[in-house]
This record gives structure tokens, sequence and C-alpha cells, in this order.
């Protein structure tokens, strides 16, 4: 895949889910119904410092960075 | 009290604390509508019973008549001084559950009677819970100091009797005393309780909010029924412990959605409190709240 | 009316004492949906992390991280990891039928027998220290700034980072966005060599350095009671020393097929990466499932996908394990290459590392957390297996890929490797073991 075909295909999965994600206000979420929202395991990253074990892993071993977030720091391992 | 079928749910009613009081069951085993029930009423009347300042030889009785006497306290009545205690501090004294002897100067007839200014001098005398003192199961009250457990009676009866039922059953259920109420979980198929909000000015008959709730504790704070009208102003019957005095420009009603029925409570009491304040202090603390 | 949020921002003064309150004194009667959180504010989380990869290297790395909440909604956290790794690490050097010795800038000499892939043994400790502070702006937005310092033997990193987080549309939708900036410092041991060389000449004794910027952008919504998705977006410029001191990439004579002679790598002085990376979480009534996806694209050519599916299963309100797949694929670096044409002319650019290859790790785990009897804290207990292969050449291999666009941030007159053969090399077995222990007080 060329380049810019690439770069296309990244753009229109980044639209795609955007689109989903500001979707209108089909379904409001009231306060009552944040139940289940409140667990922990229902989080992005439940746990961040295992979270943080297992991306030093992935960058040492693989050629691309994590992603999700700014500013960690480097190491001689890659 | 009666078992009657109403939206496909039992609603188990009868009347505690001078107050319609109902358990709503999602089920369709009126056996066990029956028994959860009686649960409910059971746990309103023993709370009414040892809480009640209206009812002779309970604990609320012992320390209003000890004269300044220390008395000493069972564990939940510690327990429930502790929280009224911790309340008192935390709205900066507004919650106080001395402040019934205010009732002597204010009586909330719907009349114009405004006590005069000695009057509430004189009952403010024995107002406030920083003069009492409570450490180790002890409480000694002044002599003419007396403790009022209204403000949060209610509440409490609910989030007991709540707790008691859920031990007891799988299905969802709502008990609502006398408009303090706790869901504990939506219906079958996901769907929520409807409650509605008392039209202020039409208490009792007509409905301006319908709140749809599956699990929390909702709770109502409001002069719709007790007032004095003075100046052409509704004066609601809940007393700042700090003036003596009704709070002034109070919403008509302030309703609050919290965990449980006690924060519920507490919340709206001090929200009304508030008077105009109410809402940016409920938007402060971030609940949720409808204040009319 | 105002809708609520009920994590994970800390509950306001009132609401929080009050909630305390409430919990003391319902404690036995409270129906179990309303205990909820109201635990401490402060949290410790401990962790062991066991690592092995069969026949190389072998790192042990405990990790401490404390957090505590304020009633104002700020937090504090600090985490400090210590790594010790010991082993063998690929040199980059081809395997051959001819007994290799390997020289290292590190002064390490290994041999190595016919056909296995040449190694070179290091000991390495790195310290990393992490801290950061989250501070509430008004009602709606939070901020968060954190700082990060590590150091071992032949590297540092100091660094630091500001988010900025917006709720909106009553706090079912959050907008983030932060940028970070790190300054590394490379120092091997021995000095650096010159790249593209026979590592024989004379090292360069100074630090030397390595810059990265990054940005991101994200967007978090609540679509339903139980479906969280978030997609977002980084962007990373390095610009320094981006080369591997110690590897080597072996220069074959394709007549006979063995390696006469090897040169240090050599990688472009910037780099310039970027990652989509889109989420969901959702709540299947018992269960719950965690999905991700990431694309990945960087300007030395290298792209990636990452697949990963969790799905968390809870026994009772104690217990419960989590299943784990992870799938990552990636192309190679233009400049990678798995040995160079001896007679050749020297390319710009080489790097035989295999991490910068046509690679693929496959990875499948558990992790089971549980308490031990009536004891405070949370234990987790989690095994993954990874098995990291390279592509076979028909899958795609270095040296050409992107021949019909322009490299971006390549000049046009950089020259790429040419591969002197494709590389065979059996897949590589890593087990990882974490063992951790959490704690809110």
């Amino acid at each position: 895949m060329s380049r810019s075909v690439r770069g296309r295909a990244a753009l229109v999965l980044l639209a795609a889910t955007l689109a989903v994600a500001t979707a209108g206000c089909a379904t409001t979420v009231h306060p009552w119904d944040r139940d289940l929202l409140a667990q922990k395991r229902m989080q992005l990253v439940p746990s961040p410092m295992l979270h943080a074990v297992d991306q030093h892993v992935y960058f040492s071993k693989e050629g691309s960075t994590g992603g999700d977030d700014v500013g960690g720091g480097g190491c001689g391992c890659n | 009290m009666s078992l009657t079928r109403v939206h496909d749910a039992w609603a188990f009613r009868f009347v505690a604390m001078a107050s319609p009081c109902e358990l709503l069951v999602d089920t369709d085993d009126r056996a066990e509508a029956d028994a959860l029930g009686r649960i409910a009423q059971a746990e309103a009347s023993r709370v009414e019973a040892a809480y009640s300042r209206y009812l002779p030889g309970n604990v609320v009785h012992r320390i209003n008549h000890a004269g300044g006497a220390p008395v000493a306290v069972d564990d939940e009545t510690a327990l429930l001084i502790d929280y009224a205690a911790a309340c008192h501090q935390m709205s900066g004294g507004r919650f106080d559950i001395t402040s019934g002897a205010l009732r002597r100067a204010w009586k909330f007839d719907g009349s114009s009677r405004v006590p005069t200014a000695a009057a509430i001098e004189a009952a403010l005398a024995h107002v406030g819970w920083h003069r009492a003192r409570w450490a180790d199961h002890v409480l000694t009250l002044p002599a003419g100091m007396e403790i009022d457990f209204g403000g949060i009676g209610k509440e409490y009866a609910v989030d007991r009797a709540a707790g008691l039922i859920a031990g007891r059953t799988q299905h969802a259920f709502l008990v609502n005393f006398g408009g303090d109420l706790f869901a504990a979980g939506a219906r079958v198929g996901d769907r929520p309780w409807a409650v509605g909000v008392d039209d202020p000015t039409r208490p009792g008959e007509a409905s301006v909010y319908r709140i749809e709730i599956k699990r929390g504790g909702l709770a109502t704070s409001g002069d719709a029924r007790r007032f004095v009208l003075h100046e052409g102003k509704r004066l609601g019957h809940i007393l700042d412990p700090r003036t003596g005095w009704p709070v002034e420009d109070a919403p008509s009603s302030v309703t609050v959605l919290a965990p449980t029925c006690m924060e519920a409570g507490t919340l709206s009491t001090l929200a009304y409190l508030e008077g105009p304040g109410a809402r940016a202090f409920l938007e402060r603390e971030g609940v949720t709240f409808w204040v009319l | 009316m105002r809708l609520q949020l009920t994590r994970p921002e800390p509950p306001s003064p009132i609401r929080a004492r009050l909630r305390a309150a409430a919990c003391l004194l319902l404690a036995s009667s409270l129906p179990s949906a309303a205990h909820a959180e109201a635990g401490g504010t402060s949290s410790l989380d401990t962790s062991l992390l066991i690592y092995g990869e069969r026949q190389r290297a072998d790192v042990l790395e405990p990790t401490v991280r404390f957090t505590r909440l304020f009633a104002s909604g700020q937090a504090f956290s600090a985490q400090v990891g210590y790594d010790v790794i010991t082993g063998a690490s690929p040199t980059g050097a081809v395997p051959s039928g001819a007994i290799q010795t390997t020289t290292s800038a590190s002064g390490v000499t290994s041999s190595v027998a016919a056909g296995e892939v040449p190694t070179t043994t290091f000991h390495d400790k790195r310290l990393a220290l992490d801290m950061d502070w989250r501070q509430p702006l008004g009602t709606v937005l939070t901020s968060t700034v954190g700082g990060h310092f590590s150091r071992e033997k032949d590297y540092q990193s100091v660094g630091g980072s500001a988010k900025l987080a917006l709720d909106v549309m009553h706090r079912q939708v959050t907008i983030t966005a932060g940028a970070g900036i790190n300054r590394d410092d490379v120092f091997p041991v021995g000095g650096t060599p010159q790249g593209l060389t026979d590592g024989t000449g004379p090292t360069d004794p100074a630090r030397q350095a390595k810059n990265v910027t990054d940005g991101m952008l994200g967007i978090t919504r609540v679509v339903s009671r139980r479906w969280l998705v978030s997609l977002s977006g980084t962007h990373t410029a390095e610009s320094g020393y981006l080369t591997e001191p110690y590897k080597v990439v072996s220069q074959i004579d394709t007549t006979s097929g063995e390696s006469v002679g090897q040169l240090t790598e050599s990688r472009p002085g910037a780099r310039t990466r970027n990652d989509v990376l889109g989420t969901s979480v959702y709540h299947l009534g018992e269960d719950v499932l965690h999905l991700s996806y990431r694309y990945y694209w960087d300007d030395w050519q290298l792209n990636s996908h990452t697949f990963d599916v969790k799905l968390r299963h809870d026994f009772n309100e104690r217990t419960y394990w989590q299943p784990h797949v992870r799938y990552y694929t990636q192309t190679p670096a233009w400049f990678y290459t798995t040995g160079l044409v001896s007679v050749a002319p020297l390319p710009d650019f080489a790097s035989a590392d295999y991490r910068l290859g046509p690679l693929r790790t496959a990875t499948l785990g558990a992790t089971v957390g549980f308490h031990m009897g009536s004891a405070p804290g949370e234990w987790t207990v989690r095994g993954e297996y990874m098995r990291q292969s390279l592509k076979s050449p028909s899958q795609g291999e270095g040296g050409g890929e992107g021949g019909d666009d322009a490299r971006k941030g390549a000049s046009t007159s950089a020259t790429a490797p040419t591969s002197a053969f494709n590389l065979q090399v059996p897949p590589l077995d890593i087990v990882s073991v974490v063992v951790g222990y959490s704690i809110q007080f």
C-alpha cells in the first residue's frame, strides 16, 4: 500500500470513529445509568502501572511506540 | 396496609412515621411481595419507635428529658448521632439536630403569625450542637435542649429497609417512605422506575417532573405542606439554626439524587438552607438535582 | 438538570464526607450496589515483572506506584521502577556456516557456533522515576503535568508532559490534548562508534543527544450505559542520535554465502512517528470486553497494526480472570537489511536490528485477580506468552518497500541497503509473569 493510500485510510478510520464518538445525542446517558461505567474495570486504562510495564516491554521488543499518552521516557532498549 | 398490583409490580402500602409508605417490588410473586412488604413495614415501625420524639420511653425521650445529665446510648443511636455530628460539621452548622427547640417560637400553620425577635432569641439559647458533649457513646445535653432525628429519620428508615430487603430478593424494588425513597435496581427489561416530583403549589395532587430512576436514593426538601405566609412570602418550615429564622427566598422544592436516601436527604436539606444559592450549591457538589 | 460523572473524578468536599458518613452509618445494611468506592484516598500499587526470552535476555523489574487523591479534585502520583536485564541480545550479525567472533562496543566478545544467531551478553540496570500532578481547573477542565527521569549505564532520559482534558456534552464526551518533551542522552560504553565502519576506528567520547517532542489529541465518548469508546492520535518528532551503538550489520560475500565482515549500524538522525488508536470498552452484563486497534506509521517506512482483545470475567466481587490476546505486525524500515552485499557500495543507512524488520508478535496471556482471605489489598498474577517471528520475504521484506513513494523526511539521494539474502531465523519465545499487589488506605 502506498504512503498516500495508507494516509488516506488512516484518515477514513479516524473520521469514522470520530463519527461514532460524537454521533448526535441519540442516547443520553443519565447519571443513574453510570453505575456500570463507575466500575474500575470499565476504565480505558484500569491500571496505569501495569499499562506502563506493558508499554515498556513492547517498546523494547517492537518498532512502534505506545501512542496513547505523551511524555513517557526513553530507554537504551530500542 | 394493602397489597395491590400497580403497573405490573406489586405495591405494599402502609402508614408509618405519619406518612404514606410503600414498597414496590418488580415481581409476579404475590407472596414474596407480601413478605418483603412486611419487612419494610417492620423496619419503618422499629425506626419510628426508637427515634420519634413523640413516643415516650425511647432513647430520644430519655435524652430530651435528662435535664443536663449524661445519657449512655446503644450502638445504632451512636452511629446516628455520629452521622448528625458529621453533617453539622461539614455544613458549617446549618444541619443541627438540636434545632428542634426553635419549634417553641415558630408555629407553621399557614397563618401569618411570626414570632418576636425576643422569642427567637430565647429559643436560640437552647439550640446548637456545639453546646452538646458527645463522646464514647455518652451524650450530654444542657438542660432545655433537645435532639430531633426528624430531619434524617425517614431517610434512615428507607436505607435500612432497602438493605434488609436487598438481602432477601433478587428482584428490583423501590422503598418509598413519605416521598423519601431508594430504588434498588432497574426493573425487568432494564426499565427505570417512574417517580413524580410533587408540584409544590398543589401538593399531593399533581406532578411537575417525572424522574426515571434505576438505582439510588431520592429525597425532597421543600415548603409544600408546612409554611408561614409573611409579607407575601412563603417561609418554609426548615429553620436555619444559626439565625432562628426560616430561609429567605428558598426554593419551593429541592429534589436530590444520591447513592443513598440519607445522603440525598442531607444534601437536599443543605441545599434548601442555602436559599437562593441552592442551585449553585448543588452544582458545586456535582449531584443530580431538580430545583423548583 | 446536571448530570454527574461518578468516575474517575473524586467527589467534592461535602459529598465525599457525606458518602463516608453514610457508609459508616449504614455499613451492614447498605445494599451492595451503594457501597461502590467509598475507600481511602491513597493507594499503593506494586508489581514485579519476571520476563524471560528463550536463550536470550531475562528481565527482573520491580515497580512501585503511589497515588493520592485530594478532596479538591487534585491528585498526585509517583512511580519508581528498577529494571535488571541480563542475558543475550542479537547483534544484528547473521548466523553462518562458520564460527564467527563478534566484537562489541562494550568490549565483550562472544563466539558463536555455526547457525546460531550471534548475540552479545550484557548486564544492565535501569532506574526510572515518574511523577504527575492532576489539577482541576473549574468544573469541566482538568490539567495534568508530569515529569520523567530514567538512567541506566549508557542512557539517560529526562522529560516532561502536560495534558488538558475537557468534558463536554454533559460529561459524555471528553476531549484530551497533550504535549511532551524529552531530552535523552546516549553514552555507550567505550564511546560512540562511527556508523557503517568496522568498529575499530576512534569512538566519540561525548554524549549523544536525542530530542523527542510529542503531541496527542484524543476523544472519549460514553456511548451508552455499557459502552465507552475512545479515539486518539499522537505525533512524535525525534531528532539526534537514533542509532543502536552496539548493533552491527554483516557483510556477505554472495558467492560463498559467508560473512566476510561486519559494520556498525547507522540510522537516520530524524524520525517522525504517527499513530491512531481506537479503543472500545463494552460491558456485556457479566463480563467486560476491551478491544483496541492501533495503526502506526513513521517516516522510516515502518507501519504496524496492533490488535488487542481482553475479556474480563468476575467470579465474584473479589476474584476475576482476564484472558488476553494481542497480535502485532509491522513492515520493515526502509534501511532494514539482513546483511549487506560485501562488494556493493555502502548505503547511507543500514540496520539489521530485527526490531526494525518485518516483525510479527503474537501474545496469549491471562490475568487473575484475587484477595487473600480477609487481608486488605488486591493481588494480580499475569502470565503472558509471546512469540516473535520475522515474516518470510513474500510477506514483504525490507529494502525496497516504499519505492513508489517519496520517503518522507529522507533525502532523495539516500540509498537503501540491498539485502544480501533472506533471513530464516527461528521465532523467539518469550514468557513474562507479573505479580502485583494493590492496596488502598
